[in-house]
């Protein structure tokens, strides 16, 4: 698997003073707390009836796959394991945990974390939930399921199997192909 | 008034958030995260689309309200925050509207949205213009037919909470939702600037 041997994720932060922007590898980015990222994900949740979930997962897929995309295109990214290392990087970068790929294949990709941004900042808003709630992160592992295999947005659907808000020791994603 | 807004907005964006080995960053009270203006706006624009016309103004409430409260208690970590002791708070001359001038100069450091407050009636109202904010770049894929700074106005509602609503309940139980905010123009609806008007719930 992976190691962090593989590609390094180089950070190259600028703020445009003019725009009072900032922005991280070409990126316009913002800071935002877990409040705000909880709530969207408990907002997303409720909305059962718009399909609020999916409606916040392809959210993450279709931004993460672009984001990611230009970077890998950027770098001259090419290789799995690389492209595995850098989303690895990039996602523990930006504060949304600590992300592990477990498993890379063209039909399953599956993906844990031993600490993630959404399910701290759940537990320290709500305490425990009772079913998991990592709705930022299965985008994100469906978009890097996808990059990897040279698939476009929607080709693999990921659920969370294990969640750190449940109570489970880890997170687990799987992403398997539609 | 002697808050020196461009020395807080020079000094507080040169701060650089990273993960740390655990991938998270702990800050101000919170756990922060930096992700796309893109990513936020994209899910307010999919959910706000996904409802029908007459709920359009509650899913755009609730957005609001995710705002107002993580502004409410971000809020209060940034203005009790070391950052603040040593750069924010020996400008601090007269409380609490000088805090609300020094807020909004970290809210536009921070690359939320370039607002500053330009009318100010302590504890009743308060007017913010925003020259430039990520939420109005809605308007790459077309002028759209309603204001969509929904984060901006939960902020701005947030920080008169904080200044004029009481001591700071961690719980929000009391003095979050205090003030409300209207945004009276947009960017992205065609006007100049961005205008967010807060007045008591």
């Amino acid at each position: 698997m992976p190691t962090e041997t593989n590609a390094a994720f180089e950070i190259d932060h600028k703020f445009d003073a003019a725009r009072k922007r900032h922005y991280l590898n070409g990126d316009c980015t913002v800071l935002h707390c877990h409040h705000y990222a909880t709530l969207y994900t408990q907002l997303a949740m409720d909305a059962t009836d718009f399909d609020g979930v999916r409606c916040l997962m392809e959210t993450s897929e279709d931004v993460f796959f672009d984001v990611l995309s230009r970077y890998y295109t950027q770098k001259k990214i090419e290789s799995i394991e690389d492209k595995i290392a850098v989303a690895q990087q990039y996602w523990q970068a930006s504060g949304m945990g600590l992300l592990k790929f477990t498993g890379v294949g063209k039909y399953e990709v599956m993906a844990e974390m031993e600490y993630s941004h959404i399910d701290e900042g759940w537990l320290k808003k709500w305490g425990a939930a009772d079913k998991p709630v990592n709705l930022i992160t299965a985008g994100f592992v469906a978009a890097c399921a996808a990059l990897v295999n040279g698939k476009p947005p929607r080709t693999f659907e990921a659920k969370e199997t294990k969640s750190l808000a449940r109570g489970d020791e880890i997170s687990a994603f799987k992403a398997i192909h539609k | 008034m002697a808050i020196d807004r461009q020395k807080i907005i020079d000094e507080m964006s040169k701060v650089k958030v990273v993960g740390n080995e655990e991938g998270l960053i702990p800050g101000f009270g919170v756990f922060v995260q930096q992700l796309p203006g893109e990513f936020w706006n994209g899910f307010a624009r999919r959910l706000v689309n996904s409802v029908p016309e007459d709920l359009i103004g509650a899913a755009e409430g609730l957005l609001v309200n995710a705002a107002h409260e993580c502004g409410y208690h971000t809020g209060h970590g940034i203005i009790t925050s070391d950052e603040w002791n040593q750069v924010v708070a020996p400008m601090v001359e007269k409380v609490p509207e000088d805090i609300l001038h020094g807020a909004f100069a970290i809210f536009t450091a921070w690359g939320w949205a370039e607002t500053e407050v330009v009318d100010l009636v302590p504890g009743e109202t308060m007017t913010v213009r925003a020259n430039d904010y990520y939420e109005s770049d809605v308007l790459l894929y077309g002028r759209a037919t309603r204001p969509s700074a929904f984060m901006v106005r939960g902020v701005c509602a947030a920080f008169m909470d904080l200044a004029y609503g009481g001591d700071y309940d961690p719980s929000g139980k009391s003095g979050l939702y205090s003030f409300k905010c209207e945004q009276t123009k947009g960017i992205e609806t065609g006007d100049a600037y961005g205008e967010f008007v807060v007045t008591k719930a």
